[in-house]
């Protein structure tokens, strides 16, 4: 089911944060993560049989049964500070090798 | 070894979560989420400020909030305040990239050059990329879509261009300006809101009828003002990032 | 009647603003801080809703007591240490503009998703700021945990959501009341876990060394005053008034609230370099503040962290630029500087006092009152942690005291040299402010009584019962 999905992908992500130590490997762990956890917000709205939350000439009123619109309102704040945390993060990187020369985070330990 | 534990660690965090999430009692099940008893029921009946029974689409005019897509309502009237944080976090991040990486003055090189296929195609496909996002930014309030992925799809358009062709660069003062002014609007758009109606943020334009084009009030104009900022301020983000150190 | 959104909006319109108006960054930081300061004088407590939604639909600002005090020394806080490191805002005019709106949005927010929102923001300004040690890999590890932690926050929060069918504060406090504790425990963890990161609660502040550890004089002091201080109010905020965490969860929350102070404090005894020292001792008093709110102590709490911000403000200012001047803060080399500057020695000196909770310096009144409060919970093995805690914090604030105001010893890694460079090259701006902070926690400590009024106009901080353990010491004897 897709609820799981979105736990286990989170935990995928988690678990590429703990063992890897290359930077651009972390971000794309961050992003799994993240992408898990939105998984996990949109299936929290879902609603069986239910239409999408948008009124068209066709489900035109609001007696229909819809899928709980909040959570994909919150989704869309998600994704979009996900995208921005992930920008930063991949100028930290372009940052961290023109300085070190390296993604590695072990070798750029040793010479602060 | 270290893995091995990492796995181990997070089998366990997995299995206090599955039983965990699952043992609350009004958790949901996958599918049967009850709409009703959540603050999401107000927001499909638009009744949280007036007296509402139901929503017709292209029948009923002027409830609190006339936008067609209930996402959209949500987004950029109910929970607006939200928004204008979210805005605000991609104004921040480009910033910080911009301190980062903006000081250089060289341009990364492409690996290989365009081909020409690529190099006329682009400009054939320019306009019908930035036609297509202004499109999904304008009907953000009756279609999916809205400002961001409007934005996006500008910014898409303009990091084709530079594929494209080496020689590119765009003017990113004019495009600061935009994203400033487009800010500056949100918060005086709320502001206004604040001195007639007392509620900051509020939506003072008259609503008009559901899923018509100029309906929803502030909806649409602001909705506009977000595309033109992401837009703009993913543009800076890419120009940033191909940016290279002169040595 | 002012609306506390004004305290949001105008940092944030000056923020967009001063993309265009370029070249007057700074002046527009300074304009912002000190209008959100005369606002806050002209604002009336209460319930301020945002959008024209009521709640739990509509998003609403909450102006109780607890708020009140908390964006008070926060904005004077940030104005004041602004002004002191004016010379080293520049390009961070903006960011620090965005910063302001971010935890005054936190501080006001009465939504829990609304919260989340400002806590990014506040976050992303951080990483931006701390890069400005030019450290990327302590940035970048900050932004990792940062962002991992609020993911957390949120999938914690969307679990309440779709238990309860709200995001509201109060409508989720008043749901949970009839809850079943026990098995809110996985997300009341979760958030408590999202928050810790950013509270500097162990094991989830990795990023705290290298961040506090590189910051100079404008970022070390927000860092340490402002952010700390906004995290700390927002963590009392949800764990004291919104969620209710059931017994035995809590009483392990206490535990790793006391181990992170014992841990922290013990940490700052071994280390020789000022703000490594500060660093670990802001970590340890995280970790006493957190173990506060958690027992249900929340003017003891607050007490603290007021202790805790105004004297880290002092010392990361008077420590980071002692760095920014010599490159080093290393004690042992730094050893007699404040003989060549007096006031600033006697700042930093009227700071740690106050911190270690020593008569006649505010710290002795918030120390006190925290020891009767928690001895009227009838805990027997807290006291004894905390007070350890105090006695270690007196030990290395002492020795590090005394090195700084003894010279070194003839031939010993040229004193002089460091010295004179350090007499040259502080601001009269600098001393001004320090001054002004210490001289504050000297009359906070000789008038208690006056905090305690300000502090408890009605009473009440959080719903929380009158306290009956509140104890005015004039002068601190």
């Amino acid at each position: 089911m897709i609820q799981y999905a979105g736990i286990i992908l989170m935990l995928i992500g988690i678990y590429g944060l703990l063992t890897d130590k290359n930077v651009i490997k972390i971000i794309v762990s961050l992003n799994v993560f993240e992408l898990g956890l939105n998984v996990f917000i949109i299936s929290v709205g879902f609603v069986k049989d239910g239409v999408a939350p948008i009124l068209t000439s066709v489900n035109n009123h609001s007696g229909l049964i819809f899928v709980d619109p909040l959570p994909q309102a919150l989704v869309l704040t998600a994704i979009v500070i996900g995208l921005g945390t992930t920008a930063l993060g991949l100028a930290f990187a372009r940052r961290i090798y023109m300085k070190y020369g390296t993604l590695d985070l072990e070798e750029i330990g040793g010479n602060n | 070894m270290k893995k091995i534990v990492a796995i181990a660690l997070l089998v366990f965090i997995g299995a206090l979560l599955f039983t965990g999430i699952y043992a609350i009692d009004g958790f949901p099940k996958y599918g049967e989420a009850k709409v009703a008893d959540r603050v999401s029921e107000g927001y499909i009946m638009k009744n949280v400020t007036e007296a509402n029974t139901d929503v017709v689409y292209g029948v009923s005019t002027n409830l609190e909030t006339g936008s067609a897509n209930y996402v959209t309502s949500i987004v950029v009237n109910y929970r607006s305040f939200d928004t204008l944080g979210e805005v605000t976090v991609l104004f921040v991040s480009s910033l910080g990239i911009s301190l980062l990486l903006g000081g250089f003055s060289g341009k990364l090189r492409n690996r290989c050059k365009a081909n020409f296929i690529l190099r006329m195609g682009s400009k054939v496909v320019f306009p019908l990329i930035i036609m297509t996002g202004v499109y999904i930014f304008i009907h953000g309030h009756l279609s999916p879509g809205g400002g961001f992925p409007g934005g996006s799809m500008i910014a898409s358009a303009i990091l084709l261009l530079y594929l494209s062709d080496e020689k590119f660069r765009v003017n990113i003062e004019n495009f600061k300006k935009t994203e400033s002014t487009a800010g500056s609007l949100y918060v005086i758009i709320g502001l206004l809101g604040l001195v007639i109606s007392n509620y900051f943020l509020s939506n003072f334009i008259n609503t008009g009828t559901v899923g018509a084009l100029l309906s929803a009030g502030i909806i649409p104009i602001i909705y506009v003002l977000v595309g033109l900022k992401v837009g703009s301020e993913l543009t800076g983000v890419i120009t940033d990032f191909l940016k290279e150190e002169v040595e | 009647m002012m609306n506390p959104v004004l305290l949001i909006a105008i940092p944030l319109l000056l923020a967009f603003l001063s993309i265009i108006l370029k070249h007057y960054k700074s002046q527009l930081l300074l304009l912002g801080s000190a209008v959100n300061m005369i606002l806050i004088f002209g604002l009336q407590k209460g319930e301020y809703i945002i959008g024209g939604f009521k709640p739990p639909f509509g998003i609403n600002l909450v102006l109780d007591d607890y708020a009140f005090i908390s964006i008070l020394v926060v904005n004077g806080l940030f104005l004041v240490i602004n002004l002191m490191s004016f010379d080293k805002i520049d390009k961070l005019g903006t960011v620090l503009l965005v910063s302001l709106a971010g935890l005054n949005g936190m501080l006001l927010t009465g939504d829990l998703f609304n919260l989340f929102v400002f806590l990014e923001i506040t976050s992303i300004t951080a990483y931006i700021l701390s890069s400005v040690s030019k450290k990327y890999q302590y940035s970048f590890n900050y932004l990792v945990l940062g962002t991992l932690g609020s993911g957390l926050y949120l999938f914690g929060l969307i679990i309440l959501y779709s238990v309860f069918g709200s995001l509201n504060m109060a409508d989720i406090s008043k749901q949970m009341a009839t809850a079943n504790l026990n098995q809110m425990l996985i997300p009341t963890f979760l958030i408590f876990v999202g928050l810790a990161v950013e509270a500097k609660i162990l094991p989830f502040n990795g990023w705290v060394k290298g961040v506090y550890g590189n910051a100079n004089s404008l970022v070390g002091p927000l860092f340490a005053s402002a952010y700390a201080g906004t995290m700390l109010f927002v963590f009392g905020r949800v764990f004291v008034q919104v969620l209710m965490v059931s017994s035995y969860l809590k009483v392990t929350l206490i535990i790793i609230g006391a181990v992170t102070l014992l841990a922290g404090e013990a940490a700052a005894l071994s280390k020789t370099r000022i703000r490594e020292i500060l660093l670990y001792s802001s970590i340890g008093q995280s970790g006493l503040v957190v173990a506060l709110f958690l027992s249900g102590l929340v003017f003891p709490a607050v007490l603290q962290i007021f202790n805790n911000i105004f004297s880290k403000a002092v010392m990361f200012t008077i420590g980071g630029k002692m760095a920014d001047d010599t490159g080093t803060d290393e004690a042992d080399e730094l050893q007699g500087a404040f003989l060549k500057n007096k006031l600033a020695g006697l700042s930093f000196t009227v700071a740690a006092f106050s911190l270690i909770g020593l008569p006649l310096f505010y710290g002795f009144y918030s120390k006190i009152n925290l020891l009767l409060g928690i001895f009227s919970l009838n805990n027997f093995w807290l006291p004894v942690v905390i007070l350890l805690g105090t006695i270690i914090e007196g030990v290395y604030f002492i020795r590090l005291l005394v090195k700084l105001w003894t010279p070194g010893e003839e031939g010993h890694i040229s004193t002089e040299e460091y010295a004179t460079k350090f007499t040259i090259k502080i601001e009269l701006a600098k001393v001004i402010g320090v001054v002004f902070l210490s001289a504050i926690l000297i009359i906070a400590g000789i008038l208690p009584g006056m905090v305690r009024n300000n502090l408890t106009e009605s009473g009440q901080l959080l719903n929380e019962e009158s306290p009956s353990y509140m104890f005015d010491l004039e002068g601190g004897i």
